[in-house]
């Protein structure tokens, strides 16, 4: 069993090398280096001022990217769970709260979290035109003392 | 353990070549043909870190092919075996892992094969893959 598991190892560095060289001479080539995540620009984002205001005003959805058992731990009040991941599977629980029309806020949490924006896009592509992306979401909120809530539930 | 008699015809080792070696050559081979594509699947697995996702992209699929072929011509079947038995129990971790995170994407696996989205299809392919290929390595010598 060791010289086979010795002789694997040597097929996974043939591949390896293969697997280099074909990446080079095709042209479907890509980088090896997975290029660095496309950030939306400062000013797609939502500032917390105008996100608090709209959830104040009662009148925007707020939705929750992430996956439930983050949005369980812990969200925005009121916001809805929308797990991008799953989107086809649970939007048909949010979607009665929508209109074509609604305000939206999508948030997910930390910088890098591109969740909302993939969201975002989802719900475009869905038809809704009024989305809005706050910008490190649930941690800039939580942060400001704003009002949460834990729970599988709104 | 003996091996039941007609787990041991050599003809039997013929069909598991095939069915194991083929396998893993169409996936590589269907991977190799769009390995952007490829890394946006693995990219929404959300297991690796974001910089290893080309590398992981253009790698593996070749892996999955030289093993593929190894399995199938020789000589060093019970090696080619061990390697995809390996990334069959890979893959079984991270499927479950998506379904169990309630993940609603691409299996990356054999293009659509099973399905647009992972399911308990693409686990009970690679179940089979991954059982097939144990009897490989176990009816297989050095």
């Amino acid at each position: 069993m060791r010289k086979s598991v010795e002789r694997g190892l040597i097929i996974i560095l043939a591949g390896i090398v293969l697997g280099t060289v074909g990446n080079l001479a095709s042209p479907r080539g890509i980088s090896f280096i997975t290029p660095p995540k496309q950030i939306p620009k400062a000013e797609e984002y939502l500032s917390l001022e105008k996100a608090k205001s709209f959830w104040e005003s009662g009148t925007s959805v707020f939705l929750d990217a992430r996956e439930p058992e983050d949005y369980k731990a812990g969200h925005i009040g009121n916001a809805l769970n929308l797990p991008v991941m799953a989107f086809e599977k649970h939007f048909g629980e949010v979607a009665p709260m929508l209109t074509p029309e609604s305000k939206i806020v999508v948030y997910c949490d930390r910088t890098e979290c591109e969740l909302s924006h993939q969201l975002a896009s989802q719900l475009k592509q869905t038809g809704y035109t009024n989305i809005h992306m706050l910008f490190n979401g649930w941690t800039a909120w939580r942060e400001a003392g704003l009002p949460t809530a834990q729970g599988s539930t709104p | 353990m003996k091996l039941p008699l007609f787990l041991r015809d050599t003809s039997l080792n013929w069909i598991l070549r095939i069915l194991v070696g083929g396998a893993f050559i169409v996936a590589g081979v269907l991977k190799i043909a769009s390995p952007d594509k490829f890394a946006g699947d693995i990219s929404n697995y959300r297991l690796l870190p974001h910089i290893l996702i080309n590398l992981v992209a253009i790698l593996l699929p070749w892996v999955e092919v030289v093993a593929g072929f190894v399995v199938i011509i020789g000589p060093w079947v019970r090696a080619g075996a061990v390697v995809i038995l390996a990334m069959t129990v890979m893959f079984f971790t991270v499927i479950t892992s998506a379904l169990a995170r309630g993940l609603n994407i691409e299996c990356g696996c054999f293009g659509t094969v099973g399905g647009k989205h992972i399911g308990l299809v693409n686990l009970a392919i690679d179940s089979t893959l991954l059982c097939l290929s144990a009897l490989l390595v176990r009816r297989s010598k050095d």
